[in-house]
C-alpha cells in the first residue's frame, strides 16, 4: 500500500464503511467464484469477459483473471473470422485504456496491452505511440509506459533519431526528467556510434537483438555528438544547478569504456618456487583457460585466487613443481597464456636472479582514468572553466564540486591533488550524510596518486600516511611493493585484497583503527609487521599471521588484545617464528 | 529557481522507539480477519503476503505464533501439476509466489512439503533463450524474476539446473549509465530492480560485473534530508525503498555511505503507535509489506532486537545459516 494517509474517524463513521465494505465484499466473492467456476468448467466466452472486466477495472493487479482473458481471446481467434477478431482484440485495447487511466503502474495491465498488441491482426503502432505520449505528459517518469514506449518503438520500427528528439521535447519542457535522460544514454551511442563504422541516420530497428547496454558494452559517443551533449547538460545544470539528473547523466559523458581485458603483470619468485599473475580486472582463472608454459613445456599448476574469499580476482597464483626453477645458475623463460582471450605475457628469470617480473608499463591514462575520459584535453579544460563558473556563483554546490574533481583528474591528477583536497573537504561539509563516500572516494584518489609517483620514480616502496585514508583499493596494483607504510589514517581493516601484496617484506599501519587482519593471508615475504595504536582485541584475531611463514618482528603496543592475561606466552605459542614481539 | 527536493517532514512526535511487541500482536491479528474486505483483495498475493508476516516474525523471535500447519496446508495445495505455486487456491502458479512458497517453507526447515523436483522443472521452464526468466507460461521478462528464479533455486541447492552463463548474460545486458539495472534492457533504473539484480549477481558468484562505486554512489544519492531512501531520483522515501537501496549497499560492500542514524529516525518514524506496523511513510496505512522491510531495515542498520538479516534473501541469517547458503557480499 503506498500513499494512502491514515485519517481519524468517529466510531459512527467506522460502522458505516464496515456496513459498506461488507456489500462490496460480498459483491466482490460473487464475481469472483462465478469466474473461477466458469474456468473450471472450461467455458471461454463473452460472459467471461464482461465478468473478469468487472474484477479487473477496480483490481488490475488480479494476474489470473488477466490469463483467463487470454485463454478467452486466443480461443475465439480460433471461431471468429479476422475482421471480428481485429474488433474484439480492439475493445480489449479500450478497456485497457481505461484500467490504464485508473491505475497506470499495473504491470498486469502494461503486459496484457503488450500482448494483445502483438495479436492485433492489423496493429495500430502510431496509436500505441500516442498513447505513450498521452501517458507521459501525466506522468514524465512512469518506467511502465516508458517501457512499452520501447516495446512499441522496437516492434513498429520507430527511427532512433525520432526517439532522441523525443527526448530533446522532454527535456526541453523540464530539465529534471531523469528518464528522458536515461532514454538518452541508450539511443546515443546507437545513433552516433564512436566506432569508425558510418552512422546510419536512418536505423534499422533490430527485432532480436536488445540494444547493448551502456555499461557493459562498448557505449561511446562520437566527439561531434559528444560536444552537442556536452552543451546539452550545461545549458541543465546552469538553469537548475541542483537538479541531480542532468549531473549524474554529465558523469556518464565524461566517462569512457573499461579497460581491455589483459595480463597485467607476470611475477617469479625462484625461492618459492611461485608464480603471481596479475590481470586487468577480476577473472576466475580455473574457468578462463589459464596456461603456463616453462621453458617450452606446459605445467600442470593449480591456479589459486590469494584469498579462498575470492572466486573472481585480479591476482592468481600457482606453485611450480618443486625443483623446476629453484638452482640459481640456471635462466628460464615463462610464458603464461590466457587463452580464452587470446593473449599472453612471457617473463625471463635470469641466471643469479632470485626473481623477476613482466609488467605493463601503464601510463596514468590507462590505470586510473578509466572513469573518465580521453577527450581532447581542450574540451576537457573548458569543460572545468564552465564547472568553475558556475562553482563561483554556487560555492556550496555539491553536483558541481565532485564534478569539478572528476574533471581534475582526468586532467592532471597531481597537479591538482591539492585543489582536490579541500574540494573533498568542502564537500564533507555541505553533504554530511554521504561524507563517508567522500572519504572513499578521496582515499582512492590519493591512492591512485601515490601509485602514480611510484611509477614514476620505479620503486618498490608505498608510503601514503597520514592521509586520512578510510579504506584501501587497487591493492592488485601493489604486487611488487615490499615496503608499505600506511600509518596514521583511519583504516578499520586490513581486507582479504590485501593479500595481493605477495613481495611484501614489511608493513607499518600505527596509529588507524584496524581491527580486522583478513588480508594478512599467506604473505610468503611478509617479516615485519608494525601495528601499534590499533584495536585488534582478540587472539583469534591474529590467528591469520601463522600463515606468513617469515614473520619475524611484530608490534602490537597500543591493542586492546595486549592487555589478555598471559599474552605474552600465548602469543609466542601461537606465533613461535616471531623473535621480536612487542605488547 | 531550482527544484523543490521532494521529502516528508518528520513531526516531533513521531514515534523514536522501536515498538516491537506492537508490530508482533498486529503481524498475529493480521491474518485472522480473512473475510475482511481489504484482504480478500490481496489475494492475488497472498502468498507473499505470508512471507512477509512470517518473515518478520521470525525476525522478532516471534515466529512460533503462527499456524504453521495450516501455513503448510495451504501451500501444498498452492502447487500446481507444472510444479509452479499459485498466489492463493484458484489463481494461477507464478515465479513470485514459487520464491515466497519456498521462501516460507525453508524458515519452516519443510521444503518437502513440495514437490521439490517439480518446483526446480518449474523453474528451469521459465528460462528463456536470451536467458531471461518469464514469470509464468504468458511470457512477461522481468529481472526481477530472474532474481526469484535463482532464490528459488538456491534456496532449493538446485542453482545447477538453469543456463547460468545466459542467465548472468541476460542480468548484466540491464545495466545502465548510471549503474543500476531495469527491469529489462533499456529499463530505467530502480532500486527494486538493482536489489533484484545485485541479489541476482550474489547468488551466482558475479558481483565483481558490478561498478559498485558508480552505483553505490547513485545509491546513497537515495537518501533524503528527512534520512528516508526514495527509489528513484525526485521521488518521495518510502520505507520499502529504504530496504531495498540499503541491502543493495550491503551487497556491493557499501552500506556506510549513507547517515545510518538518520535512517533509523525515519523508518522508527514510520510505526503506528496505536495499531502497530509500519507504513510507507510517517502518517499513512501501515500494512504487512512495509512492515517487514521496516524491521528488516533496522536489522541491516545493526539494531539489537531483531535477528540478523540476510540482504540478499530478506531472511534470517540463522535459516540461511541452515541451509549452509551464503550469498557474496562485496567487501
Ligand atoms: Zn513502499
Amino acid at each position: 500500500m503506498h500513499g494512502r494517509v491514515k485519517l481519524k474517524s468517529t466510531a459512527q463513521q467506522e460502522e458505516e464503511k464496515r456496513k459498506e465494505r461488507e456489500k462490496k465484499l460480498k459483491i466482490y466473492v460473487a464475481a469472483r467464484d462465478a469466474i473461477f467456476t466458469k474456468r473450471m468448467e472450461g467455458v471461454l466466452d463473452d460472459e467471461a469477459l464482461q465478468l473478469t472486466q468487472q474484477l479487473l477495472s477496480s483490481n488490475p493487479d488480479f494476474a489470473t483473471l488477466w490469463n483467463y482473458r487470454r485463454e478467452i481471446l486466443l480461443h475465439l481467434e480460433t471461431v471468429r473470422e479476422e475482421d471480428d477478431v481485429q474488433k474484439t482484440y480492439e475493445a480489449e485495447l479500450l478497456f485497457l485504456e481505461s484500467c490504464l487511466k485508473v491505475n497506470p503502474k499495473s504491470y498486469g495491465s502494461w503486459h496484457h496491452r503488450g500482448w494483445v498488441s502483438a495479436r492485433l491482426p492489423r496493429p495500430d503502432w502510431a496509436r500505441e505511440l500516442g498513447l505513450c505520449d498521452r501517458c507521459l505528459s501525466l506522468d514524465d517518469r512512469n518506467f511502465h509506459c516508458w517501457d512499452y514506449r520501447r516495446m512499441v518503438v522496437k516492434m513498429s520500427g520507430v527511427p532512433v533519431d525520432q526517439e532522441l528528439q523525443f527526448t530533446d521535447r522532454l527535456i526541453g519542457s523540464n530539465f529534471s526528467n531523469y528518464s528522458s535522460w536515461h532514454y538518452r544514454s541508450t539511443l546515443l551511442p546507437l545513433l552516433h556510434p564512436e566506432s569508425p563504422d558510418p552512422p546510419s541516420p536512418c536505423h534499422q530497428p533490430s527485432h532480436s537483438s536488445p540494444p547493448p547496454s551502456p555499461q557493459t558494452h562498448s557505449h561511446r559517443v562520437c566527439e561531434e555528438q559528444l560536444l552537442k551533449e556536452y552543451e546539452l547538460v550545461q545549458n541543465a545544470f546552469f538553469t537548475d544547478p541542483n537538479d541531480q539528473s542532468a549531473w549524474f547523466y554529465y558523469r556518464w559523458l565524461l566517462g569512457r569504456a573499461e579497460r581491455e581485458e589483459m595480463i597485467s603483470c607476470v611475477f617469479v619468485s625462484r625461492e618459492e618456487e611461485r608464480v603471481a599473475v596479475a590481470f586487468s580486472r577480476p577473472v576466475n582463472a580455473s574457468s578462463s583457460g589459464l596456461m603456463l608454459v616453462l621453458d617450452g613445456q606446459p605445467q600442470r599448476v593449480e591456479w589459486r585466487s590469494v584469498h579462498p574469499h575470492f572466486r573472481h580476482s585480479p591476482v592468481w597464483i600457482c606453485e611450480l613443481p618443486p625443483g623446476t626453477i629453484s638452482d640459481i645458475i640456471n635462466e628460464h623463460n615463462l610464458t603464461v597464456h590466457w587463452t580464452e582471450k587470446h593473449t599472453h605475457r612471457d617473463c625471463a628469470l635470469y641466471t643469479g636472479r632470485s626473481e623477476s617480473w613482466c609488467r605493463d608499463s601503464a601510463t596514468d591514462q590507462e590505470l586510473f582514468r578509466s572513469e573518465l575520459s580521453v577527450e581532447k584535453t581542450s574540451v576537457l579544460q573548458s569543460e572545468l572553466q564552465s564547472c568553475n563558473q558556475l562553482l563561483e556563483l554556487e560555492p556550496q554546490n555539491k553536483w558541481c564540486l565532485l564534478t569539478i574533481v572528476l574533471l581534475m583528474r582526468a586532467l592532471d591528477p597531481l597537479g591538482y591533488e591539492r585543489e582536490t583536497l579541500s574540494h573533498f573537504q568542502t564537500l564533507k561539509e555541505v553533504d554530511s550524510m554521504r561524507s563517508a563516500y567522500y572519504g572513499d572516494l578521496c582515499s582512492k584518489f590519493m591512492i591512485e596518486n601515490t601509485i602514480l609517483k611510484m611509477e614514476y620514480a620505479e620503486v618498490r616502496v608505498f608510503s601514503l600516511s597520514d592521509k586520512n585514508l578510510t579504506m584501501l583499493c587497487h591493492l592488485d596494483q601493489l604486487l611488487l611493493v615490499t615496503h608499505i607504510n600506511l600509518s596514521c589514517n583511519q583504516l578499520l581493516r586490513l581486507p582479504p585484497q590485501f593479500a595481493m601484496l605477495q613481495c611484501l617484506e614489511v608493513l607499518e599501519a600505527d596509529d588507524n583503527t584496524i581491527e580486522n587482519l583478513d588480508g594478512l593471508y599467506y604473505l610468503p615475504k611478509l617479516q615485519e609487521v608494525s601495528l601499534k595504536n590499533n584495536q585488534i582485541s582478540k587472539l583469534s584475531d591474529l590467528q591469520l599471521l601463522t600463515s606468513c611463514p617469515k614473520l619475524t618482528c611484530l608490534d602490537l603496543r597500543g591493542n586492546p588484545v595486549t592487555q589478555i592475561a598471559n599474552i605474552q606466552s600465548e602469543l609466542t605459542e601461537l606465533l613461535p617464528s616471531v623473535t621480536d614481539l612487542l605488547i | 529557481m531550482g527544484t523543490q527536493v521532494k521529502d516528508v517532514v518528520i513531526k516531533d512526535d513521531a514515534p523514536s522507539a522501536l515498538l516491537l511487541d506492537k508490530h508482533a500482536d498486529y503481524i498475529a491479528a493480521y491474518g485472522s480477519k480473512k473475510d475482511d474486505y481489504e484482504y480478500t483483495l490481496s489475494e492475488y498475493l497472498r502468498m507473499s503476503g505470508i512471507y512477509w508476516g512470517l518473515t518478520v516474525m521470525d525476525l522478532m523471535g516471534q515466529l512460533t505464533r503462527m499456524n504453521q500447519q495450516e501455513i503448510s496446508d495451504f501451500i501444498k495445495s498452492c502447487q500446481h501439476d507444472c510444479g509452479g505455486i499459485s498466489a492463493s487456491i484458484g489463481h494461477d502458479p507464478h515465479v513470485l509466489y514459487t520464491l515466497s512458497a519456498v521462501q516460507i517453507l525453508s524458515l519452516y526447515d519443510n521444503v518437502n512439503v513440495l514437490d521439490v523436483d517439480k518446483v526446480v522443472e518449474y523453474v528451469r521452464g521459465l528460462q528463456q533463450e536470451d536467458g531471461s526468466f518469464a514469470g509464468d507460461k504468458w511470457g512477461e521478462i522481468d529481472t526481477r524474476f530472474s532474481f526469484c528464479a535463482v532464490a528459488t533455486l538456491a534456496l532449493l541447492g538446485k542453482l545447477d539446473s538453469i543456463n547460468m552463463d545466459k542467465a548472468v548474460e541476460f542480468v548484466l545486458s540491464c545495466m545502465n549509465f548510471d549503474g543500476g539495472f531495469g527491469c529489462r534492457p533499456g529499463s530505467e533504473s530502480h532500486a527494486g530492480q538493482i536489489y533484484c539484480c545485485t541479489g541476482f549477481l550474489s547468488i551466482t558468484g558475479q558481483l565483481h560485473q558490478v561498478n559498485a562505486d558508480l552505483l553505490g554512489w547513485w545509491l546513497c544519492e537515495r537518501q533524503l534530508p528527512s534520512g528516508g531512501l526514495n527509489g528513484r531520483p525526485e521521488k518521495l522515501p518510502d520505507v520499502c525503498y529504504s530496504w531495498w537501496v540499503l541491502a543493495s549497499l550491503k551487497i556491493i560492500g557499501r552500506i556506510h555511505w549513507i547517515d545510518k542514524s538518520k535512517l533509523r529516525s525515519f523508518i522508527l518514524a514510520c510505526q503506528d503507535e496505536e495499531t502497530g506496523g509500519f507504513a510507507d511513510r510517517p502518517g499513512d496505512m501501515v500494512d504487512p509489506f512495509h512492515t517487514l522491510f521496516g524491521v528488516a531495515g533496522l536489522s541491516l542498520l545493526g539494531e539489537g532486537q531483531i535477528k540478523d538479516v540476510n540482504p540478499v534473501l530478506c531472511m534470517p541469517e540463522d535459516v540461511l545459516e541452515r541451509l549452509g547458503l551464503h550469498p557474496d557480499l562485496l567487501s
